[in-house]
């Protein structure tokens, strides 16, 4: 789980992760701890979608104009968060609507920025997100796929630029995902209690010692946290320089074949992780090791499964796969 | 406003495969008649990448649709700028508009309001758009081509909204070759897009071009009669219904020609269009199940393929089908007529590799089963979609602030606004209404006792719930299962959408024993009255499987059969649907379980008449009804 979520802040582009695990498995406190180990990005001054700076991934309509007046943009340094979206959210606020205020004040139509606004360059994070009602989802998935917020409603037209990693968690008992929703989730981990007594004596442990003294333990794990900031820093520097060649095109389809998965979308899904897997290792070149470590993570919800299939993904057949190259 | 971002798009010539697809956009760029195509295809195979790329090789605008969309954006509604400022009610621009001689993108079109979708293609068809909202009347032209995306498994388009594609293109699944190709062009792409634009950028011109030419042949090109009457010929017999595939398949097979610059259309300009234009029209059966499964469903649809020909063409010899689609030779020009039986066997063999195509991966789903919209329900706690507003009938909550203002704007000058710009009277307000899709929840209640049958009947109950259950996560239904067996009715399975947590409960379910009926009723109607996790509009059904008779009583001595009527009678047309599945033999047949579903007033299959899946539709047929 934890790799899952390092490699999709390495690389954005991976297109999130689902999180499946019955309750009590430390989802929810996996994700928000994310928010420690998070890089700041640089993003135009002032923007209140937080464009990023340079015109990765487009910019928003206020600083088109701003170019367009010819006026010059500034940086500003921005930490990437995580933003939640709650359940119960209605659908104005999810996409943005009218700003009620300025429109009877002024007679001017303005957008209201919703969640989407704020995701934009940041994580959102939707908990129980088999739960989520249809129209949030196809709004999200609407975003997801093209990186931009289309808003058509209330005498509203409005697109800004909407790039997120989605993390969704859900317990598989309480129902499934639609497969449309699925399919979009860039990785999949399947979280289970530890089984281990000593492991989850060593869990209680713990968080008795956070509860005792947040501060303190917090401080006690400064050391880690910084360390894991660090390599995740440094993996965004070193993914661009990250070679993706041609064994790794032979391993990535040999693979995504190999276990049926259909659409391209699988296959550059691997790769992407793969890249992003050899970056957080701090190596600009990617081993077979990478695809072997990311393949479970990118597959394992896109296989066609019969019930009763268990999930995840044959190791042995992986094995052979990669071996056979 | 300010207008949409720019982002880089992906060059429409740097698409890997999509043959069809392709195909059938530059058909409809050719063609200004063609004015509707859809595009089919699993996730991920590049359905929205294509009709975006549209951008690179013409100079029509794009405009995206999503699915959400109120019919107001669409259409436009009163330019609320203007009521405020000027006190004036005039039409603001709605999508529609906006896409002016443009391209309309809308992706998952099955998942739009069919409302909407259909009264878009009501603009497709007449050019304009009629604005008819309070005080805005206006007729606006707009011309427009409709590309949509839609990926199966989900509920799928009804076949009227289907027909109303001209074109349909099915993403081919990719070879390996053209996977990797795909991936090292996916690759560079995100690495830098512009410089891979630039790099396909003659490409992109040439097709560009292309279609630019067979614009300019495309008012000179004639379809012979002979290949006209093949055409509608074609239809027929492909049980294209209406005329609309005939004339798309003309139209397309024109720009066909038009494209390979001739002006004259051939037989594989013909043969061409069929695939683009036949294949979702064809009747209205289910798709055959692909071949390597031997399904006993769609064996009518076998009729689409040609009748098998004893080699009596005339001059055929070399033109057995291969299997595989190898190049094939050009077919000899200007000969006489060409065989319509030769054309419909191309045509068969290609729709033989769109089924595949449509089905791989997918489990093929019966049109019938489709056929019960996902029911709306006004949704009261401020979540859901918005729907429209009205007048509030007491104190407005969720207040519609547009609609409100809309309503106040013709009234502002004369208004005493008191320093405001806008003066909202009680009378102004408007709320809105929302609704939200909802499911249905849905409970077996079956009888697991002795003296069914027992197991063989066990079999096709399980075979009925578990399909209902596949069915269940992608129409938002929650299924559970009652069991009646000894001397009470057991919940085994609350309901769920949860497919893999419902077949492992289905699984171990028990049987044997009496058959306590009476009990098992008042139970399950007793259990969903107060069904816990209930979300507001959702409707509840019962599903009785049940051969009606019962020898397990409530009251000590009574006649347990006559009792379970008579509790079958208070229970009927109470706020819950009930549907009778008779498990009884067919012969003796006794008609306890009629009895029973008259009491009900429930809708009564035989469980006879239905094989698993087909249970799963008949209830499905009642929850839509």
């Amino acid at each position: 789980m934890k790799k899952a979520l390092l490699l999709n802040i390495a690389d954005p582009g991976i297109g999130g992760v689902l999180i499946k695990g019955e309750k009590g498995t430390a989802k929810s406190t996996a994700v928000r701890s994310l928010a420690q180990i998070l890089p700041p990005r640089t993003v135009v001054e002032g923007c209140p979608f937080r464009c990023g700076f340079g015109g990765e991934g487009g910019y928003c309509p206020y600083c088109m104009e701003k170019i367009a007046e010819g006026r010059a943009l500034s940086p500003a340094s921005s930490p990437m968060r995580v933003v939640e979206l709650p359940l119960s959210a209605t659908e104005d606020r999810v996409a943005g609507t009218l700003d009620l205020e300025r429109v009877l004040k002024t007679g001017e139509k303005r957008f209201e920025p919703g969640v989407l606004a704020q995701a934009n360059g940041n994580l959102l994070y939707v908990d129980e997100v088999n739960l989520l009602d249809d129209h949030l989802v196809d709004l999200l998935l609407d975003s997801a796929a093209m990186g931009v917020n289309y808003v058509e409603r209330e005498g509203v037209s409005f697109s800004h630029p909407a790039r997120f990693v989605l993390v969704g968690t859900m317990n598989p008992e309480e129902g499934d995902l639609r497969p449309q929703l699925l399919d979009r989730f860039g990785l999949s981990v399947d979280v289970a209690g530890d089984l281990d007594p000593k492991k989850r004596a060593e869990v209680v442990r713990r968080r008795l010692a956070f509860d005792a003294d947040p501060a303190g333990y917090m401080e006690s794990c400064a050391e880690e946290t910084g360390r894991i900031r660090d390599s995740v820093s440094r993996a965004r520097g070193l993914l661009p320089r990250v070679e993706a060649g041609e064994d790794l095109i032979d391993a990535v389809v040999s693979v995504t074949s190999r276990f049926g998965v259909d659409g391209h979308r699988a296959d550059i899904t691997l790769m992407r992780a793969a890249r992003a897997n050899a970056a957080l290792d701090g190596r600009s070149r990617v081993e077979k090791g990478d695809v072997r470590s990311t393949a479970e993570l990118v597959l394992s919800h896109r296989m066609k499964r019969r019930p009763f299939d268990k999930p995840g993904l044959d190791g042995a057949e992986l094995e052979k796969c990669l071996q056979s190259l | 406003m300010p207008a949409e971002p720019v982002t880089g798009g992906y060059p429409f010539s740097a698409v890997v495969g999509a043959g069809a697809a392709k195909s059938a956009i530059r058909c409809a760029l050719v063609n200004p008649a063609i004015k509707a195509v859809l595009i089919r295809g699993g996730g991920g195979t590049g359905k929205s990448t294509i009709a975006r790329a549209i951008a690179g090789v013409s100079s029509r605008r794009i405009v995206n649709c999503p699915p959400g969309v109120t019919e107001e954006q669409l259409f436009g509604g009163i330019d609320i700028e203007k009521a405020l400022r000027d006190g004036r009610a005039e039409a603001s621009e709605g999508l529609l508009e906006r896409c002016g001689g443009g391209v309309m993108v809308i992706d998952d079109a099955n998942l739009m309001d069919p409302a909407t979708l259909a009264s878009v293609f009501d603009c497709v068809a007449t050019g304009e758009a009629r604005i008819e909202r309070g005080a805005v009347s206006a007729r606006i032209p707009c011309d427009f081509l409709l590309v949509a995306t839609v990926r199966p498994g989900e509920p799928d388009l009804s076949p009227h909204m289907l027909d109303r594609f001209d074109l349909c293109a099915y993403m081919e699944e990719p070879g390996e070759g053209e996977r990797k190709e795909a991936l090292r062009r996916g690759r560079d792409f995100s690495a830098d897009p512009k410089g891979f634009a630039e790099r396909h950028g003659r490409e992109e011109a040439e097709e560009a071009a292309l279609i630019e030419r067979a614009s300019r042949i495309l008012p000179a090109a004639t379809i012979s009669d002979g290949l006209a009457s093949i055409i509608s010929e074609l239809c027929q017999r492909t049980g294209a219904a209406g005329c609309r595939g005939d004339l798309a398949m003309a139209r397309c097979s024109m720009a066909l020609a038009a494209l390979s610059g001739r002006d004259e259309v051939t037989k594989r300009d013909v043969e061409e269009a069929a695939a683009l234009c036949l294949a979702h029209r064809r009747g209205d059966a289910p798709p055959p199940p692909p071949p390597d499964r031997g399904g006993g469903d769609g064996g009518e649809e076998d009729d689409d393929g040609p009748p098998p020909s004893g080699g009596d063409e005339p001059g055929e010899s070399g033109r057995e089908p291969s299997g595989e689609e190898a190049d094939r030779p050009p077919p000899p020009e200007g000969e006489a007529l060409p065989d319509i039986e030769e054309i419909m066997f191309e045509i068969g063999r290609q729709f033989r590799v769109i089924d595949y195509i449509g089905a791989a991966g997918e489990r093929a789903r019966r049109t019938k089963a489709r056929k019960g919209r996902r029911a709306m329900a006004e949704s009261a706690d401020g979540t859901g979609r918005r729907a429209g507003h009205r007048i509030p009938a007491g104190r407005a909550r969720d207040v519609a602030f547009d609609a409100t203002i809309i309503a106040a704007a013709p009234h502002q000058r004369d208004r005493d606004r008191g320093g405001l710009a806008v003066k909202i009277e009680e009378g102004d307000l408007r709320e809105k209404i929302r609704e939200r899709r909802c499911g249905c929840t849905i409970l077996f209640l079956v009888d697991a006792s002795g003296s069914l049958g027992a197991r063989r009947r066990m079999a096709a109950v399980k075979g009925a719930v578990h399909s209902m259950l596949r069915d269940s996560y992608v129409r938002r239904d929650r299924v559970g299962l009652m069991a009646f067996r000894r001397d009470s009715a057991e919940l085994v399975l609350p309901p769920t959408r949860s497919v893999e947590y419902g077949l492992r409960k289905l699984e171990e379910l028990p049987t044997g024993g009496r058959t306590p009926l009476g009990a098992a009723l008042e139970k399950a109607h007793g259990y969903m009255s107060s069904n816990p996790g209930r979300r507001q509009g959702e409707r509840l059904f019962i599903v009785l499987v049940t051969d009606g008779r019962a020898n397990a009583p409530l009251a000590e001595g009574a006649d347990a059969t006559e009792e379970a009527r008579v509790i079958a009678e208070g229970l009927a047309s109470r706020g819950i649907g009930w549907i009778v599945v008779d498990a009884g033999l067919s012969y003796p047949h006794f008609p306890d379980a009629e009895i029973l579903a008259e009491r009900l007033r429930a809708s009564y299959f035989r469980l006879e008449d239905l094989d698993a899946d087909g249970l799963a539709d008949n209830v499905r047929m009642v929850l839509g009804a």
